[in-house]
């Protein structure tokens, strides 16, 4: 007994030991430059978008559905907020709701032509994505547009609490109120049951359809929040900022999945994951790799992680 | 056996257990050259296990067999029965709906065709010689959604027929295995299918004929094995045999089974269901009475398992309303949370889809019911609640965080029957509910329901084992193709005559 809790915490802590590790390796070896708190605080502010997206993402995962606009609508969402406030001058206060509601709707229509039309997920927002950026491209007539008010970058990436920008804090407050509502909430469990036995928690009452079509919304909206703060993030938007974040989302949010909470999808998993993958590619580049380490960081990632976590499950089932 | 060497097929001693239960105890079968031989018994008996030795699928304990004279070793792999002559159409019949005919007819003939290049005009005229021979209105065009139900099956006989003719590493016609081909058709299209097993027949083939029908098998067959707890009881000559040797083979002597069934208090009904029509079911009506156990039961397609999915709002009915302690339900439209609400509860057949959650946790399956009264979880009271509900319900777990997936099947239902009765409902509807458990959960179940009626609740159970009714039911009702064909009451509430009730033919014992 005392050996299998061992083993278990060993499991949950995995992925956060093989983290620590990669950055005593890269530490020794670039101790000047990759081993700062300023790379450090750059590399946590930086990636606060991914994170949310990646959060974004373990929602509708968790409820058995696949998400893959999400990117996009970040990336229309920062088009959109970059158009209203640097070339319409809509007050940020006005703008940044605005943003919300584009996200919330585009989870709506996902949501919708999913249950509705019974098609799978996967497909539905594949498609809505690529839509999605075609509309960014035509309204942002395929340019970068920057300007943006400086108010916006101060209150994401410029200001800062113990050294790192105050984006990281907003990614760390979704993280919270994701994971009270994944592990606190009926509603959590409704997530859980809609994705884990549908059919079981349909008979027993679950309103499987409305559980998705809210996981979709949620969804929606985070990717709109990521789409702000990454306008916030680089001061300007251009229309294929979110086309490089889809993988590495998916990759983090099944990463994730096989540590902290082993086998579901979970928020502190999935911001581990983050930072680990960003660590690594972090210390590659600095050890002078080119550009190729991301896609084969990531990839390999996403793989590697089902791999392990089918494993891992698989161990389960054999040890009945 | 001596006469062993003319024996097309031959199949002796075979076992096969399943976590300690026999299904198969040195069950075999002889099949003639030529012959229509059925295979009969009850739900349980074996005729499964035994069809899915023969096709290789369940790898027996011991067993022997002999095809033409020659020693098979066995389990056989996959995909090597054609070779040895044998072909199956089983229940589902194994065609692919949205593809054509001859899409589906050339399915998994690998030997005859070209891989590389096939001939799809060749193949269509082939086809239509098929069809020709067969007395079939089929087109290759067609596709298979569009066919009628016994266009379908025919389809599928007549494919596997062919396959088996094809097939003469012996230099014999082979064997042909109709696994329970029939239970949806009605009468005059199972005559369509006899008439290919006769042609079937003449040309030498040989037929296992797996039906719970005996009206069928008597008809169609010429000799027919019986199978009851994994053993055989008997081969018969059919044109020897009457239904009630039939009958008696199948269902054994009544022993005395432990029934526990308290006196009923007269009071008025707790439900009536008026009028449901669903799927199979045809405008049925009944009721039951507080502290009543009522039985529903029938053959494989008579309907009986649809009362509780459409009760529960698993499924939608066509028509039908339900009242329930004076409310009146609209079967068309209830959906499980109305259900609930109206107290009633659902334990259903198929645990591992409907019943649990297999990865979650014994908390999260049994506690997902409670959640609906607030919003926020209190994680120790939960727990406290599970493991109140193992221990009351004697479910053997190591902790309540455990995945349900690591318990016995009897623990995963004694798990759903905690979940479901701690809602204290007033109707509790049941499908097969002691499917693959063990005696001594299958007690304790028995046991909680009678807790139930004891608090003025009513219980319908639908089930195909008539021993668990005779342990159990007040009352019995006997479906046959959607409809009620007997009521059974009291002392007639009895293994045997729920047998006699359901093996009779079709409506010549209605109660009155």
């Amino acid at each position: 007994m005392q050996q299998r809790d061992l083993k278990y915490q060993f499991e949950r802590f995995g992925l956060v030991i093989v983290w620590l590790g990669f950055i005593a390796i890269f530490g020794v070896m670039r101790p000047d430059t990759f081993l700062t708190w300023s790379n450090f605080s750059t590399i946590f502010g930086s990636e606060a978008v991914l994170v949310i997206v990646t959060l974004g993402l373990i929602i509708p995962l968790t409820a058995g559905d696949f998400d893959l606009s999400i990117a996009q609508v970040l990336t229309l969402v920062s088009m959109s907020t970059a158009i209203l406030d640097a070339r319409l001058d809509v007050p940020l206060l006005v703008v940044i709701p605005i943003a919300l509601c584009i996200g919330a709707l585009i989870g709506l229509i996902n949501g919708v032509i999913t249950l509705y039309f019974r098609v799978n997920s996967l497909i539905v927002t594949l498609g809505v994505g690529t839509f999605l950026h075609g509309v960014t491209l035509w309204i942002g007539n395929s340019q970068t547009i920057s300007g943006v008010s400086p108010m916006l970058m101060e209150w994401v990436i410029i200001q800062r609490l113990f050294g790192i920008p105050i984006a990281f804090y907003y990614a760390m407050t979704l993280a919270v109120l994701i994971w009270y509502m994944l592990s606190y909430t009926a509603f959590g469990q409704h997530l859980l049951f809609t994705g884990r036995g549908r059919e079981v928690g349909r008979l027993t009452g679950v309103a499987v359809g409305r559980v998705r079509l809210t996981a979709f919304v949620m969804s929606g909206v985070m990717g709109a929040v990521a789409g702000v703060l990454y306008t916030g993030t680089t001061g300007s938007a251009n229309p294929s900022s979110g086309t490089f974040l889809l993988l590495p989302a998916f990759a983090a949010a099944f990463l994730g999945a096989t540590c902290i909470k082993p086998g579901r999808f979970n928020p502190w998993g999935a911001v581990i994951a983050v930072y680990f993958l960003v660590t690594g590619i972090n210390g590659l580049s600095v050890l002078g790799f080119r550009t190729f380490v991301q896609d084969l960081f990531y990839g390999g990632a996403l793989v590697l992680a089902v791999m392990v976590s089918q494993l891992v499950s698989g161990r389960k089932e054999r040890g009945l | 056996m001596t006469t062993g060497d003319a024996l097309r097929l031959h199949l002796q001693g075979v076992i096969k257990t399943f976590g300690g239960v026999r299904a198969l105890d040195g069950a075999g079968l002889s099949i003639l050259p030529g012959e229509v031989h059925g295979l009969l018994g009850t739900n349980g008996s074996g005729k499964s296990t035994l069809i899915k030795v023969l096709s290789g699928f369940h790898a027996p304990d011991a067993g022997t067999l002999q095809i033409d004279g020659h020693p098979v070793l066995l389990p056989m792999p996959l995909g090597r029965s054609e070779a040895h002559g044998l072909a199956f159409v089983h229940q589902n019949l194994g065609l692919l709906a949205e593809a054509s005919v001859l899409e589906n007819l050339i399915a998994g003939d690998h030997e005859r065709l070209n891989l590389w290049r096939i001939n799809w005009r060749a193949e269509a005229d082939r086809a239509r010689d098929l069809f020709v021979k067969y007395k079939l209105n089929l087109n290759p065009d067609q596709i298979v959604a569009d066919l009628s139900p016994v266009e379908r099956a025919q389809l599928a006989i007549v494919r596997a027929a062919e396959r088996v003719r094809e097939h003469r590493d012996h230099g014999s016609a082979g064997v042909l295995v109709l696994d329970e081909p029939t239970p949806f058709l009605p009468q005059e299209d199972v005559r369509a299918l006899f008439a290919i097993m006769r042609q079937l027949k003449e040309s030498g083939v040989a037929i296992i004929f797996v039906s719970h029908d005996i009206d069928e098998v008597l008809e169609v067959t010429d000799r027919s094995t019986v199978l009851r707890d994994g053993k055989v009881i008997g081969t018969y000559d059919t044109a020897r045999t009457d239904r009630d040797t039939f009958v008696q083979a199948i269902v054994g002597r009544s022993v005395s089974v432990d029934r526990r069934v308290q006196a009923l208090t007269k009071a008025p009904a707790i439900a009536k269901l008026r009028g449901l029509t669903g799927k199979i079911l045809a405008d049925i009506s009944l009721s039951v009475h507080p502290g009543e156990v009522l039985g529903l039961t029938g053959l494989i397609g008579a309907g009986h398992d649809e009362v509780p999915m459409l009760l529960s709002g698993a499924g939608h009915a066509r028509s039908g309303t339900l009242t329930l302690g004076g409310r009146e339900i609209d079967l068309t439209r209830l959906h499980p949370a109305d259900a609930i609400a109206a107290r009633i509860a659902f334990i259903p057949a198929d645990r591992q889809r409907l019943g649990i959650a297999p990865e979650l946790s014994l908390t999260e399956n049994a506690t997902l019911p409670l959640l609906g009264r607030s919003p926020l979880l209190k994680h120790s009271m939960l727990r406290r609640t599970t493991t109140d509900l193992l221990k009351r319900f004697t479910v053997k777990a190591d902790n309540p965080e455990q995945a349900a997936s690591e318990l016995s099947g009897g623990n995963q239902q004694k798990l759903v029957l905690g979940k479901w009765l701690q809602l204290r409902p007033q109707l509790v509807l049941l499908d097969e509910p002691t499917q693959g458990i063990d005696v001594g959960a299958r007690q304790e179940i028995y046991d909680r329901l009678a807790e139930v009626c004891a608090q003025g609740g009513a219980v319908i159970c639908a089930t195909s084992e008539f021993e668990q009714l005779e342990a159990i039911a007040h009352r019995v009702l006997v479906f046959d193709r959607g409809r009620i064909k007997a009521e059974l009451k009291g002392a007639d509430v009895t293994k045997a005559s729920i047998a006699k009730a359901c093996y009779e033919g079709a409506f010549d014992h209605a109660a009155a």
